[in-house]
């Protein structure tokens, strides 16, 4: 159908089903404009299930790494200096101190009980 | 940039297959060769389009259903079957992109009569329980050749199939709701899913494609399986359909038309009598029993819409 | 406060009776022909959008028939399938055909028209449905806060299809303008109570026909603005008046297909 005129825009769709949760990328619709694409982005893609907000965003706005970027996301596993499991021997030194260790439930815990 | 762009054709194939083999998700942008986005093409199109035009044999009874609850029921259902059409031809529309092609290209594809739908929606819905049984059994076979794909090398098909089956189950349910209510109900009503089992029978064993090429001259089952984009093959499917049907039909007091049909203990398979395959031929060459009357209701509704596909075309922004 | 159980008056009871059936009616014929369009609409998202408000507006249909059954009146598959087209109280536009041809074949159906009939009708139910969050009967306050709900999206869904076809091609338009032609030449009963308008008023069930008119015009006012056309006028008097069971042939049709297999026998379970 070459020269056929569309609306085709395509346009990613996010949503959250909770006010506290992330957005979350659910597909993506065809629609002319962002009013079109919001009337008909809940009922394509959440019918089932409880939405707090939805974002929709003309994939023409997106930049995403292409396979060969994708390659500059590898890192070598040698960084538990940056995690808990590279200081899991402090668990033993505290309790040469008679002490026990502060685990993430009780850092996290701020300062009530 | 240089590295996997600047590849020879043969090293990036040979990467490519590294990369199915290690079990990785190729994504839409990625590199892959012509054969994989042809098989993907003509794989997802004809499953989107199949999902399109199967919505049509069940719309038939939609006004009719014999409740407000049904009603309901088989809204949603159908509200679906459409759904999955949309989530599967954007996968589809992304892959052929690079030939300049979108949903309006498929549509004419499908007018063309070059993109053909599965074999079960060429098929006449006579009553109500023509309507539960391909909930339960035209669904509950396409769970099974649907939920093999969840794993597939393609990302974004893998993706839509994972929304698409999750409603399945509901599709089946509806479907098993409909065929209980008429099995466990008056004789005139048992009646009509024995008649319905009987008009299904072939079609259903017909779904899964043939067991081999020679059965029919082609079958897409080798690319696919190359490719990870499914692992198992027709026949694996339809002997899986048989475990799981078989004593459910039986159970229900309901008679398989097919009298040679038996569990064979000692090859561990199901034998059974095979399908008129030059009737399947036929029928997905569009010259089934219905195939030509729903081509011509999808064909018409599209362009008699056209003046609004024009108007939102006037609206982009 | 008037419930089921604490004996209402027996012309209390009619007067609830009778405003359900007209609700009720409205629902499922509005959403029988909606759901009509379900595999054909112009555009695959949109046919799986529009059907979900097909689906709401039938689950409306069941909240109002569930109340009729509450009262005594009925089972609500009967009311909805077995009563004949002269006892049925929905609004002439809600049972009009949605183009030439039958469904089964190929049928020429008109989205423009759709799309006038649905945001008119929803409108029109917006202005109804907030008045019934005032009504004297206190289950059918509760059904309509409930409604009330679903139908910001309704009208959004239908506001913005309408707006762009009328801001769009020439042909849109004109097609546009064709359907609130037609759509209007219906609307004389859509806020009619019929022969029970002095029952329903009387007992604070519904406000005023005139107010109903009033608030529908002044929700759609704005819209038409800046669309720089009319808000048309509602016909005085209806051709016909669905509330008192004067129908077209269009609902006899309607009817026989919604009912087809319930009938084959309506004891039985489906």
């Amino acid at each position: 159908m070459a020269g056929e005129k569309t609306f085709y825009q395509e346009y990613e769709v996010f949503s959250k089903r909770t006010p506290t949760a992330s957005f979350q990328h659910q597909f993506s619709l065809l629609a002319p404009n962002e009013d079109m694409a919001f009337v008909l982005a809940q009922e394509n893609f959440m019918r089932r299930e409880p939405v707090a907000d939805i974002w929709i965003m003309n994939r023409k706005h997106i930049r995403g790494l292409n396979e060969e970027e994708k390659m500059s996301l590898s890192r070598i596993d040698n960084k538990d200096y940056r995690e808990t499991k590279g200081y899991g021997y402090l668990r033993k030194k505290w309790r040469e101190y008679e002490q026990n260790m502060l685990d993430e439930k009780e850092i996290l815990g701020g300062g009530g009980k | 940039m240089t590295g996997v762009l600047a590849m020879t054709e043969e090293d990036q194939m040979d990467r490519f297959m590294e990369r199915i083999e290690a079990g990785e998700k190729i994504e839409a942008d990625d590199w892959m060769p012509e054969e994989y986005r042809i098989t993907l093409i003509k794989l997802i199109s004809m499953h989107g389009i199949s999902e399109i035009m199967g919505a049509l044999p069940e719309k038939e009874w939609v006004p009719k259903a014999p409740s407000l609850r049904r009603k309901l029921g088989i809204m949603a259902k159908v509200q679906d079957e459409m759904g999955h059409g949309q989530l599967l031809l954007r996968v589809a529309e992304d892959l052929l992109k690079p030939y300049g092609k979108n949903r309006g290209d498929i549509m004419q594809d499908l007018f063309n009569e070059d993109l053909k739908f599965h074999n079960v929606f060429h098929m006449e819905t006579k009553t109500w329980a023509d309507a539960g049984l391909i909930g339960w059994l035209v669904d509950g076979a396409a769970i099974i050749t649907q939920t093999d794909m969840l794993k597939a090398s393609y990302g974004p098909y893998a993706r839509a199939l994972q929304r698409i089956c999750a409603e399945e189950v509901f599709h089946a349910q509806h479907g098993e709701a409909i065929i209980m209510a008429l099995a466990e109900g008056t004789e005139e009503q048992k009646a009509l899913i024995q008649e319905a089992l009987n008009r299904w029978w072939e079609a259903l064993l017909m779904f899964f494609g043939p067991a081999s090429k020679s059965t029919t001259g082609s079958t897409k089952q080798d690319a696919t399986i190359k490719y990870k984009i499914r692992t198992k093959t027709n026949e694996d499917f339809r002997q899986m359909f048989f475990d799981r049907y078989i004593p459910r039909i039986l159970s229900l007091g309901l008679t398989v038309p097919d009298p040679t049909l038996h569990y064979d203990e000692a090859e561990k398979v199901w034998k059974y009598a095979q399908p008129d395959w030059t009737e399947f031929k036929k029928i997905i060459r569009n010259e089934g029993p219905r195939s030509q009357e729903r081509l011509n209701l999808r064909r018409h509704s599209y362009e008699h819409n056209a003046w609004v596909r024009d108007a939102l075309a006037a609206v982009v922004n | 406060m008037s419930n089921v159980e604490n004996g209402m008056s027996k012309a209390y009871k009619n007067a609830v009776t009778a405003l359900l059936f007209q609700l009720a009616d409205d629902e499922l014929l509005y959403a029988f022909r909606a759901s009509e369009w379900l595999g054909l609409a112009p555009h695959i998202e949109e046919d799986v959008a529009s059907s979900s408000i097909a689906q709401d507006s039938m689950g409306h249909a069941v909240m109002y028939y569930k109340l009729l059954e509450d009262l005594g009146v009925g089972s609500e598959d009967d009311l909805a399938h077995l009563r004949p087209a002269n006892e049925r109280k929905n609004s002439i536009l809600t049972e009009r055909v949605n183009g030439e041809g039958y469904y089964m074949e190929t049928p020429q159906y008109d989205w423009a028209y759709h799309v006038v009939r649905s945001y008119f009708y929803t409108q029109a139910k917006k202005a109804k449905v907030d008045s019934l969050c005032q009504s004297s009967y206190e289950p059918l306050v509760e059904a309509a806060m409930k409604i009330r709900m679903e139908l910001y999206y309704h009208r959004l869904h239908w506001e913005t299809w309408f707006k762009q076809l009328l801001s769009s091609t020439d042909v849109a338009k004109e097609k546009m303008q064709q359907a609130i032609e037609l759509v209007m030449e219906d609307f004389g009963d859509m806020f009619s109570f019929g022969k029970d308008k002095q029952a329903i008023e009387e007992n604070n069930l519904l406000c005023q026909e005139e107010a109903l008119k009033a608030s529908w015009k002044a929700s759609i006012a704005p819209v038409f603005a800046k669309l720089q056309i009319e808000v048309p006028e509602i016909p005085e008097t209806p051709h016909l008046n669905g509330r008192n069971g004067e129908h077209t042939k269009d609902l006899e049709s309607a009817l026989a297909t919604l009912s087809e297999v319930y009938r084959i026998d309506p004891a039985a379970g489906w």
